[in-house]
């Protein structure tokens, strides 16, 4: 390059750094063909997690809690839920609940707890939306450290505590991620309950890293405890099957579940994060019970053989293949784990090769999910970022506890790049981040993110693309098959594409995201046609839909649903 | 000085530094081998003992932690802290069950010959009793004989759980001290590998230095041995140059005194006889003729006395021969000669002048033999303490006396340049110009002018 070259080139990024400071490196924002915006004080929702932390240094305080998008209201319109700690006893300074905000229909929201029934204290971890007795209106179980609650949809407005009445009383631990699965496809979502260690205030061990003062133990300073699979007898009751199902092991301590059909044999497998024991991959052996292959599946551990700190978890069908891929994040120094299927029961960490670990192994992640992000046919992923130690910045300088999370664009060629600096709306700002959920609650057809924090506030990102990309919408609704057609596998075709969903609740930290699934289209406003197999077993096809929102009953064909 | 014969009786180094090279060819394939043989068993130990080892150990530590799972998990079976039945436990036991068979069977591989039959079959026994107790345990747990069960758990599986612990805690130990062992081997092969080399390094060194004391002791004898024969050769030279000169100079004066005086008299003579006989007769004209014979007969022995020592040398000195030679030699050549004078003329010993003449005549032959050229300068400077003499030429040049082609007679020539020049103590320089052709200078004091004899 000659002398002249050079300074031209050097005026020139000059003049570049000048007018546009963001992004100097990096593609500006109008060239990912969407944008986050801030909207949680517009929306209304004004929520501060209480981790209950008083200097007792008790390890749940570092975990809390989880949030959902949920139509709680059954118009068609996603609501939102946010997961509270508390104080602990002996230490009582307010009052805090979880809080439950109808969607206003108009971008905000009007918080509806004390309505609803909800403003009840429990030390909340995580929350799991399931419409377990069928009635068309979704139900809320919300893990606990202690006792978990079980609340039940009245179907207006109003919630009603049914730990009791559902058996779910005598199941005292501490409880994390949730999930409701239909595993034995009877039509009843019957329900799985992660629980992390055995912990609890009068057994807290004392744990320092300065041999005088009390820090947060590591999970190794206690014994694991058994994760919990209750089937639902359909009498509003349910039946603790975790000893028979095959899925007890006291050695697991558990933060994430996610359900997948890893196998494609029809049947719903589980898939559960532990932290520094060897993840789970409960087979379903479609006889109700359970079988662990993930050291098979090359799951278990990272590809050096260790067990990992796994926190979150999330499937999804990232490559389009067909079958479903998994992200899992871990501790800080150990990368998120990101899985491609290689066979038909075997999958491959392609996190480095994938540009998703590089970026993840100085980070702490926690809520993790898979989605369209920008509409463009291929799964992106999304990761809530934090650490657990405030400290951590005097051991390790490169890695801080507010951290800023983390938006992993898919490229479609097996390759993802972050850019959360890009997408405005404060997103990669630091924060201390835990439960991630996605859902449409504009409206507008894209996915937008919910997000908690740690002690700390929650947000919510609204997304609006202006590449004028489109997306197709399906709301299940299951007769035969559980009413919230969970399990359900949705396919689309187009132009010799293909991309699948399928409907799921948990997945991710402590969260759950909306139930209607969303494809991305891009530029294009049809597709060919659509296939579903329910959980029931049926399989339905419907030809030539245009780009929209669709509402589809088993057995009762589909309808377009108004904007 | 040394005789001759001594010198030539003498050995060539060759032979020594034959003997020297093969020894040390033997030394370093003797070191190579046991080089060799040393890294392959360094590598055995490795491979063979250290990497197998290690492999047994990590077995041995999964089989431990597998060990610690099941003591954990018979732990909390006991602490009744859960609400489940304790065949709850069973998958997570067939689990541990299935990695643990998985583990033995890549520890028998690895072990070896570490492990004795006792103990191999110490170790399948008690985990075929474990697994025997473990399998009535949840056969009681099963009948809802939960009491039992976990008093099977107490009294049996926790201490044959215990015992197999502590044999596999043994094995363990027993790895770390074949391996501490195997450490302790590996560290005495390479000390004595190190001493070793230290040792052929010595000796390499030591060798090294013989070799070199012997090459300059060799060197020397040579280059003295050189010197001399050069100084023999250079003396027998001069000899045989003076000889040449005086057996020349004695023919000269032969030729010029006896033969030059008899034909000057048969010449008068013959004169006078012509006078005597008639004019016109026929014996006048006859006499005329052997006359002119003789005279030329008298002028050819004449040059030719001169070609062989000019007498003028003697009789007018080097400067005189030298205006006398150089316009002959001008005449027979058909070369332009520029004789070229400079300085205080002084005179030149003949002994000495001889040699001079000798050198110019033998430069201008090699003019007009082999500088193919039409003109040559010839200078002739008397300097305040020195005779230079240069002949030059703008010719090809000619090959100095040390090439490959010195063996020609021009090369002879140059030799004789120089031992002529060597004889009186002068200076010769053979020089090529950068404009061409060939400068020869020679240079004497003044002082050997005078006092050199032939």
């Amino acid at each position: 390059m000659k002398r002249r070259q050079f300074v031209a080139a050097v005026g020139g990024l000059a003049l570049n750094a000048a007018f546009a400071p963001r992004n100097l490196f990096g593609a500006p924002p109008a060239s990912l063909g969407f944008s986050f915006s801030d909207v949680t004080a517009a929306a209304g929702i004004q929520f501060q997690h209480n981790s209950g932390a008083f200097g007792g240094k008790f390890l749940p305080e570092t975990l809390g809690s989880g949030c959902a998008f949920l139509d709680y209201d059954n118009d068609g319109w996603q609501d939102v839920l946010l997961v509270n700690g508390m104080d602990w006893p002996g230490h009582k300074r307010q009052k805090s609940t979880l809080h439950l905000y109808r969607n206003n229909r108009n971008g905000s929201f009007t918080d509806v707890t004390r309505a609803a029934g909800l403003d009840i204290e429990m030390y909340g971890m995580g929350v799991a939306v399931g419409d377990y007795n069928n009635d068309g209106f979704p139900d809320i179980f919300i893990s606990c450290v202690g006792q978990s609650h079980l609340f039940r949809n009245n179907g207006d407005g109003k919630f009603t505590d049914v730990t009791r009445a559902a058996g779910f009383l005598s199941h005292e631990g501490f409880s994390t991620s949730a999930l409701w699965i239909d595993y034995d496809r009877d039509g009843l979502l019957d329900l799985f309950v992660c629980n992390y260690v055995r912990w609890s205030p009068e057994h807290d061990v004392f744990c320092s890293l300065d041999g005088t003062h009390k820090s947060y133990c590591t999970p190794e300073a206690y014994r694991g405890n058994t994760c919990w699979l209750f089937h639902n007898r359909g009498d509003g009751t349910f039946e603790d099957v975790t000893a028979t199902s095959g899925i007890f092991d006291s050695s697991s301590k558990s933060l994430g579940v996610a359900m997948f059909d890893y196998d494609q044999d029809g049947w719903p497998d589980l898939l559960v994060a532990n932290d520094t024991q060897p993840n789970k991959l409960y087979r379903n052996l479609r006889n109700g019970k359970f079988k662990d292959v993930a050291v098979e599946a090359g799951l278990a551990f990272s590809t050096e053989g260790k067990a990992r700190a796994g926190m979150g978890v999330d499937t999804g069908d990232f490559n389009n293949s067909g079958r479903p891929g998994v992200a899992i994040t871990n501790f800080d120094n150990e990368m998120i784990g990101l899985y491609r299927a290689v066979s038909a029961t075997a999958y491959d960490d392609i996190s480095q090769a994938s540009g998703i670990g590089g970026p993840s192994k100085n980070t702490l992640g926690f809520g993790c999910a898979f989605l369209d992000v920008n509409l463009d046919g291929f799964l992106d992923l999304a990761v809530a970022n934090g650490h657990i130690d405030e400290t951590v910045r005097n051991i390790r300088g490169n890695v801080g506890y507010a951290q800023p999370p983390q938006l992993f664009l898919n490229a479609g060629n097996g390759k993802f790049r972050d850019v959360a600096a890009e997408v405005d709306g404060g997103f990669e700002k630091s924060k201390v981040g835990r439960g991630l959920a996605y859902g449409d609650f504009d409206g507008d057809g894209d996915v937008d993110i919910l997000m908690t924090t740690n002690n700390g506030p929650a947000y919510l990102f609204r997304n609006d693309q202006s590449s004028g990309n489109r997306s197709i919408r399906f709301r299940l609704i299951g007769t035969k098959s559980n009413r919230d057609a969970i399990g359900a596998c949705v396919r689309i075709f187009y132009n010799g594409q293909t991309q699948s969903r399928l409907v799921h609740g948990g997945s991710s930290y402590l969260s759950q995201s909306e139930l209607p699934v969303t494809f991305g289209l891009a530029q294009r406003d049809r597709i060919d046609r659509v296939t579903i197999d329910w959980p029931s077993g049926r399989n339905e096809e419907f030809k030539d839909l245009a780009a929209g929102r669709y509402q589809c009953t088993e057995s009762k064909g589909i309808k377009p649903m108004p904007q | 000085m040394q005789p001759v014969q001594k010198l030539s009786s003498q050995r060539s180094p060759t032979t020594g530094l034959l003997f020297g090279l093969i020894i040390t060819l033997v030394a370093v394939l003797a070191y190579a081998s046991y080089i060799t043989v040393q890294l392959s068993g360094l590598r055995r130990l490795q491979s063979d003992m250290v990497d197998r080892n290690r492999k047994d150990s990590l077995q041995l530590l999964r089989i431990q932690n597998d060990l610690n799972s099941i003591a954990l998990a018979m732990r909390d079976m006991l602490d009744a802290a859960e609400p489940y039945p304790l065949t709850a436990w069973s998958a997570q036991f067939d689990r541990i069950h299935t990695d643990l068979d998985a583990a033995l069977k890549l520890e028998e591989k690895f072990a070896g010959a570490n492990r004795t039959p006792e103990q191999r079959l110490y170790l399948d026994q008690s985990l075929a009793q474990f697994w025997d107790a473990v399998n009535r345990m949840f056969a009681l747990a099963t009948a809802a004989q939960e009491a039992e069960a976990r008093e099977q758990i107490r009294l049996t599986l926790q201490a044959r759980q215990q015992a197999l612990s502590t044999a596999v805690s043994r094995l363990l130990v027993e790895n770390n001290e074949g391996e501490e062992q195997a450490a302790a081997r590996i560290a005495h092969i390479y000390d004595s590998v190190q001493r070793q080399l230290y040792l052929f390094l010595a000796a390499t060194l030591i060798a090294i230095v013989l070799t070199s004391l012997y090459l300059i002791r060799a060197n020397r004898q040579i280059f003295a041995r050189l010197a001399e024969l050069s100084e023999q050769r250079s003396d027998l030279a001069q000899k045989l140059i003076s000889t040449q000169e005086s057996t020349l100079r004695h023919i000269s004066r032969e030729l010029h005194d006896e033969f030059g005086q008899v034909l000057t008299a048969i010449g008068a003579m013959l004169g006078r006889a012509g006078n005597q006989a008639p004019e016109g007769s026929a014996l006048r004209a006859d006499l005329q003729e052997v006359r002119e014979i003789a005279q030329s007969t008298l002028d050819n022995i004449r040059s030719l006395s001169q070609a062989l020592h000019p007498v003028l040398l003697e009789e007018a000195g080097l400067e005189s021969t030298l205006d006398w030679y150089i316009p002959t030699v001008e005449r027979q050549t058909g070369i332009r000669l520029h004789y070229e004078k400079s300085g205080q003329s002084f005179p030149v010993d003949t002994s000495v002048g001889v040699h001079l003449y000798r050198i110019v005549q033998e430069a201008l032959n090699n003019v007009s033999r082999h500088a193919g050229v039409t003109e040559a300068w010839v200078r002739l400077k008397f300097l305040p303490h020195a005779l230079e003499l240069e002949v030059q030429d703008h010719g090809k040049g000619f090959v100095s006396a040390n090439t490959p082609n010195g063996d020609t007679p021009r090369g002879i020539g140059l030799v004789g340049m120089r031992e002529r020049a060597e004889l009186i103590g002068a200076t010769l320089e053979i020089s090529h110009p950068t404009q061409g052709g060939t400068l020869l200078r020679l240079k004497i004091p003044q002082d050997k002018l005078q006092t050199h004899a032939a």
